[in-house]
Parts: C-alpha cells; structure tokens; sequence
C-alpha cells in the first residue's frame, strides 16, 4: 500500500502546514510524550497499563501491538482524553500531545486535536441520517452552521461517501458504517487520529476499505497517527514505528518498524499477541502446530447430520424493496466435519445460520437435523429444528453467538455448563446417574477458577470459551458458531480451535461462520455465500488459491498468509 | 438482518414533510384535546376522516403500508371496544332495552355508543401520531425540541441515539431467546415462564448497559456536552406553513367539537 520509504519525505510537518494555504484553524501533526505512564482502572487493583515511556515524532504512524488485556485500548483512551476525563481511575506519570498535557487539559480542549475511531460502527454512531452524523461532533464544537455545511460534504468525500449525505445510517453496510465514522472524526480536523480496532468488526470488502481509507491517511501525512488494528499483514506496511505491550500492559519495545528487537518480538509472542508473519521467525511455529488437522473425523464420519435443500429466505420489504436473505441454498454437513461459511456481510450467513439452528423458518425448501447417536449409529430419523419442541432440539443443534454475552443461560459459570444437562434431566424426572462433573471441564477449559464467577463479569476470551465449554456436556450434533474468534488474540483464537477439535471428536459437524483467514486451514471446506447463494463450495487451499470473484481482492492478503502457515 | 419492518418515512416531498415537527405536535395536540374531552363519538369520527384526508393528501407516507403499520393497533381498538361494550355499566340497567340478551350476556344501545366512542378515539390517537411523527424522521424532532422548544441536548440527543440503537436492542433479544431454547430450556407453568422471562430480561438489561456506555463514551469523545452551546447543522425557523398548519388543526378540532350531529 505505501511505497515510499517512511520517515525520509517529509520535514517538520507543523512548518508545512503553517506555509500552505490550509485553514487557520489546522495545527500541525503533534508529537506524541509518555513518560512513566500508567493507569489503573477505578475497581480494579491491576493496572491496565504501567510504565509507558515513548516519544513518537510528529506526523508518523505508530503501529500498537499486544495481546487482550495489554491495555491498548486504554491507551486510545488515554490519547483522547476519555482517562482520566470521562473515566475514573488512577493516573501516573505523564502523557503529552505536543504541548497539551494530557492530565491537566480539558477532554473538550483535547476533543479538537485528537479524534478516535472505535471499534463497534454501531456503539459509536449516533444520528440516524449521514449528514447529521457527520455534523454532531461539529455542532458540539459550536462551529458556525455555514462552515459545517461547507465541512461535511469535504469529509464525506475523502472517505468516498461523497453523495451519502441523506443516506439513513442504519442502511449503510458495516464498511460504510465505520468509513463514515471516520469522517465524523476527520470532520473536526483533529491533528492526532486514534483507531481503536477500526477493522474489528468488518467484513473482508469492509475492512479492505477502510484499510485502504488508513492508507491515504496515512500517506497524506497531515496525522499523526495511532493504529491498534489486528490485521497484522496490512497494518504493519503502514506504520512507521511500532509499540509493542505485553498482556499486563507493560512496554516490551518501542522502535522503529523495520527494525524490532528480536527479544521483544518473542516475549509480545509469548503473551498470546498476535505476531506478523514478517517477524516471525523459524521456530515460531505454535499457532500453525495447533492448526494442523487433528486426529480427524471419528467412526461416525460421512454420516449426514445436517441436510438443507433450496432455501430461500426473504425479509419483509424496507425501502430497498423486499429481500432474499437465502436463494436456493442447498448443502449437507457429514459428521466431524468442519466447514467455514465466508461472505461478505448481507450475503446471508446469519440468515443461514438462523434457518440451520431452526429459529427461522425458511419461506421455501427445508432443513433436516439428526440427532448424534452414542454409539456410532444414528437410531433417529432426521427432523425439521424449526417444529421441534426446545428439548429435542438440544441434542440436535446447538449455536454460539457472536456476542457470548447475549447467549448465557445461568448465573454461575459451573450452573452455565450443567444448564443443557440440567434441562435434559428435568424433563424426564429424576433420570439416574451422578451429576456431570462441571468443574473437570471448566478446568479443561482453563477456567476452573472461575466455576463461580458470573459469566457476565469474564473477560471477552474467557466469555467465549465458558460458551464452548456449555456445549460440552450433551453436545449437539451440530455446533453453529457466528464469528467464534471475533475480537481474541492469538492466545485466545488457538484455544477455541483446540476446543472445537475437542467437541468434533464426539462425531459433531461444525459450521463457522467467520470473516477471519486465519481460520480457514483449520476447516476441512469452505462455503462462500454471496447475495443469499452459493458461489463456491470446496476445499480451504482451493479457496484461497483462487477465491471466487466477489470476495478476491480482500481474501488477497490471506493467501500470502496460508502460504507461510501450511 | 431486519428483524422490525422498516420505519414508514415519506416516500415523496409533501406538505407537512416541510413543517417543523414542533408544529406538528402543537397541531396534533390539538386533535388530541378534542377528541378526549367529549363523550360523544361524533367528535372522534369527524377527526379520523380529517386525519384520513390529511395522511392521503399531505403527510407523503407510502399510503399502502400503512394499514399494515396499524394494524396491531387495530387488534388493540378491536379488543378494547369489544370489552367497553360488554363491560360497560349500562348492561346492568334493566330499564334500558337490551339490543342482545345471549344467557348472562345483555348489551343495550348505550354500552355499544359508549364502546364505540372509546374505540374511535384510539384511532384517532394513532392517526395523529403519525400525522406528528411520521412525516420527518426523529432527528428533526429532536432538533426542533432543542431550537424551538429549548429542550436539554443531553435529553433530546440521549434520546434519539436510544431511538437509533432500538432496532440493535431487538435483535438482541431475538439471540437471548433462541439460546435458551437451543440449550433445551422450555419453562412450564406460569411461574416458570415468569422466571425465564426475568431471566431473559436480565440478560438484556446488562448487555444494553454496556452498549449504552459504549456510545456514551463515543459521544463524549466526539465532545458531547462538554460545556460548549451546540451550534446547528440544520436551521429550523417557524415559517407560514407551520402557522398555518396548527390554524388548520386548531379550526379542525372546533369544528369537530361543535357543529351540529
């Protein structure tokens, strides 16, 4: 994306822009001074982050990188002014934007230099038509009415929504939606600009976009610019230094990105962060070691358990006029197969997963689910999940949502994974034998601990494991997962995949429906959906070789990627 | 995924698209007033056929989709009406004719009058909301309740970006619900199906918490409330049309309450 060589083209950028003929209003790119910075959260006895000590020059790009919980966010937080204005907690050291001091200047005088782009397009947008969104956080400034209506169809075009002005946001597609979120920040002409995971959220052809938009950023040099992005292969060629943090949100290094230290990289490794494949040496290996394909389909294998024909799902009619989710979709899943399910968003694979797990029912074709047999034979006849009564449905289907969170069924950890057994039990009286031994999987889960926590107060990682772990006793005969690594590191991704090859050893069919490469050579077939139907169905090596013509260009990137792994 | 039809918002630029929605809700108050201080349902009737003429004429609302916006409320006026005629206290009065004497059940002309009356008022109810809210889209209300009304941003604009996360809210619950059926949960018996509910609830009201402070600290970083006066993108000025748009309502209404039957 970037070509020429960072750092060497450009001067003191302040000096630059002063000489142009920019509004009077722009201060140059700010350079960026922590000192000995750390932050404690209020309620919490860890801080998120300690000791920070950098000084990043300005108009650069830095590139921050560190496992969950390392405190990159915060430090986005902190950039803004959010810590110590808006959130309480405990502040060290200092943190300097030029010459602001973080501490002790107001958010509201912070908020015209620095903007942040978050994760989640839709926690972050507030209006409900474009132009009004781009507007709010200049009305917030009090800007002049003239000088906004002159501003916001400017930032509108240098993100490429240029005629989006009376658009509805709700009808803008994930990467439209984060796009437009970075215009309401460019909007104010911030001199600093922070993103936060921006691409976290977004499809391939979304995140390709809005990549691209941080290139042109970036190669722009009007920012200084602060990058927290997981996807490693296209955000590293953008940054000109890098600050890496480990998993207790200490400071490993702070370099130049060409040129980091060999140590820091495997200690960031060590801490479950995800590694470019640029850094990564010969030995380091791991990830791709718990990828490799596991022991494989039990006895029960090339047993249907899943059969779909020609579905078709439609939508009641909005302003687009009606819409077919799914058109024809029709598909089986054997037994211990694992298949992922990519497309881009609105290609209908919510919709399937829905009409799979019988919780929509399709407007035409069918679905048919077996439940899994104990004893390597399937007794029962295969049945429709969408007329099933909920206890006939556990054994035959069970879903983990993308959001863990919203799927918890009980108020403990422990009660969380006995909940499907539990149910089981209750509606054939006292059924005999002892009770699952919960606390042995939570265990195996690495969560052991935890048997009495709350599932609402874990961590995000912690969330999506004790979601598997609640499949484990009484599996399903097929397991749904909607984006099952969405937001984890290294760490966290490699121990869902060893858990899903845990649960497939029991015969399970798993479907993934994922917008992550990464995880593709852990399935054994890929499925690709666009506009509600099947455009390739096959092999993962086949699918990134030569993926179909829709999704080609942002699955580019991967391949380069599943070459390095395989 | 859509899970709430769409909203009904103008398909084509009319009249009352171009009034502010502060008029609106003036004008609309105004019916509003007239149809509850009367018992007569002459008055109510009257108001339903202006709304009618008003919704088809001027309001620029896709007028095919409409009867299906209303119809869960039309269930609502169904029922309501149904119980005031049996319920009512006329029933009892035996030196009232019984217009329907079935066993237990006996209903006179009165009850039916009074039944009827509260039901068409319902309808008038509805028709104005969307008569108040259905021609520009919340944002301009909000806008208007701030300029004009000099309401508090942190109320109007609060609110409205709880507006925008409702449809998100929805699909949220959709997920709750379907997870304890996938995991064999089927609550039996009114307690039981009360406890599933507060469960579900709960769970709800948690993650709703925590998008509620996510978007509240994506406000605050884009300098929300911060002791500055907001200026506005969009200028809202009372013109000739919303005069005359609340003379019209207002001159509806009385004409409704006192000609003649």
């Amino acid at each position: 994306m970037k070509t020429a060589d960072p750092g060497l083209d450009r001067g003191p950028a302040g000096v630059e822009v002063g000489a142009s003929s920019a509004p009077p209003a722009r201060i140059g790119p700010p350079s960026i001074r922590a000192a000995g910075l750390g932050w404690t959260y209020s309620g919490r006895t860890r801080p998120a982050l300690q000791g920070l000590t950098f000084e990043l020059e300005p108009g650069r790009v830095l590139l921050v990188l560190g496992p969950s919980g390392s405190g990159k966010s915060t430090l986005a937080r902190a950039l803004a002014g959010l810590v110590p204005h808006v959130l309480p907690g405990d502040w060290r050291g200092q943190l300097r934007i030029g010459d602001l001091d973080v501490a002790e200047t107001p958010a509201r005088v912070l908020g015209e230099r620095v903007g942040l782009v978050f994760q989640d397009p839709d926690s972050q947008l507030v209006m409900t038509r474009v132009d009004d969104e781009v507007a709010f956080g200049l009305e917030n400034r009090a800007w002049p009415r003239d000088r906004m209506q002159a501003r916001v169809p400017e930032a509108l075009r240098q993100v490429g929504l240029s005629g989006f002005d009376r658009r509805r946001t709700a009808t803008l597609s994930g990467g439209e939606k984060q796009r437009l979120a970075i215009a309401d920040v460019l909007a104010a002409q911030p001199s600093l600009l922070v993103f936060d995971e921006p691409t976290a959220n977004l499809d391939p052809p979304g995140m390709y976009a809005t990549l691209e938009q941080l290139a042109a950023l970036a190669r722009r040099r009007e920012h200084t610019i602060v990058l927290i992005e997981h996807r490693l292969e296209a955000a590293l060629p953008l940054a000109d230094d890098v600050l890496l943090l480990d998993d207790e949100g200490r400071q490993l290094a702070f370099s130049r990105a060409g040129a980091v230290d060999r140590n820091a990289v495997a200690m960031l490794e060590r801490s479950g962060a995800w590694i470019p494949h640029a850094w990564q040496g010969t030995n380091l290996s791991s990830r791709a070691a718990s990828q490799s394909v596991d022991d494989g389909p039990g006895p029960a294998a090339r047993q249907v358990l899943l059969e779909a024909t020609d579905l078709q799902v439609d939508y009641p009619a909005d302003e687009d006029g009606p819409h077919r989710a799914l058109d024809g979709v029709s598909f089986r899943a054997m037994a211990g197969e694992r298949t992922a399910i990519v497309g881009p968003n609105g290609s209908g694979k919510s919709t399937l997963l829905f009409a799979l797990s019988g919780l929509r029912r399709p407007d035409r074709g069918s679905v048919r689910l077996r439940a899994l047999a104990v004893d390597g034979e399937l007794a029962e006849e295969m049945r429709d999940p969408s007329r099933l009564p909920a206890e006939e449905i556990a054994p035959r289907v069970g879903v983990v949502f993308q959001d863990p969170e919203l799927g918890f069924v009980a108020r403990t950890a422990r009660d969380e994974v006995l909940a499907t057994d539990r149910a089981a039990r209750g509606r054939r009286g006292r059924e005999g034998g002892p009770p699952p031994d919960a606390d042995g999987v939570l265990a195996r889960f690495g969560l052991g601990y935890l048997a009495d926590e709350n599932p609402f107060r874990l961590s995000q990682g912690e969330q999506r494991r004790l979601s598997l772990a609640g499949l484990v006793i009484r599996p399903p005969a097929v397991l749904l997962l909607d984006e099952p690594t969405f937001g984890l590191d290294r760490r966290g991704t490699d121990s869902v995949i060893s858990l899903l090859n845990e649960l497939r050893a029991t015969g399970q069919a798993q479907l993934l429906a994922t917008h992550d490469p990464r995880l593709l050579p852990a399935c054994d077939r890929v499925v690709a959906l666009d506009r509600g139907r099947i455009v390739f169905d096959g092999r993962p090596a086949q699918f990134l070789a030569d993926p179909p013509y829709a999704l080609a260009e942002p699955w580019r990137d991967v391949v380069v990627l599943a070459e390095t792994t395989r | 995924m859509s899970l709430l039809p769409a909203p009904l918002a103008p398909v084509r630029p009319a009249f009352l698209t171009r009034v502010t929605p502060v008029a609106r809700l003036t004008a609309g108050m105004t019916w509003l007033v007239a149809a509850i201080v009367t018992l007569d349902p002459a008055v109510p009737t009257r108001l339903v056929v202006a709304a009618v003429v008003a919704l088809v004429l001027w309001s620029g609302l896709p007028l095919r989709r409409i009867p299906g916006r209303l119809a869960p409320l039309g269930l609502a006026i169904l029922s309501l009406t149904v119980f005031s005629i049996l319920l009512s206290g006329s029933n009892a009065d035996r030196s009232i004719a019984a217009l329907v004497e079935l066993g237990p059940i006996r209903i006179t002309g009165p009850a039916v009058s009074a039944g009827l009356a509260i039901g068409i008022r319902v309808v008038v109810i509805g028709l104005t909301t969307l008569l108040v809210f259905g021609p520009s889209d919340p944002t301009r209300l909000a806008d208007s309740l701030v300029q004009q009304w000099h309401a508090p941003d942190r109320f109007a604009y609060g609110t409205l970006a709880a507006l925008r996360v409702a449809p998100i809210l929805a699909g949220d619950w959709a997920v709750i619900s379907a997870a304890r059926r996938l995991r064999g949960i089927q609550p039996r018996g009114a307690v039981g199906r009360t406890r599933d509910l507060g469960d579900r609830l709960l769970v709800m009201l948690v993650s709703s918490i925590r998008r509620a402070e996510r978007l509240a600290l994506a406000m605050d970083a884009r300098g929300f409330d911060s002791g500055i006066r907001r200026t506005h993108f969009r200028e809202l000025r009372v013109g000739w049309r919303d005069l005359l748009t609340v003379a019209v309502a207002l001159a509806v209404a009385a004409a409704a309450l006192v000609l003649p039957r």
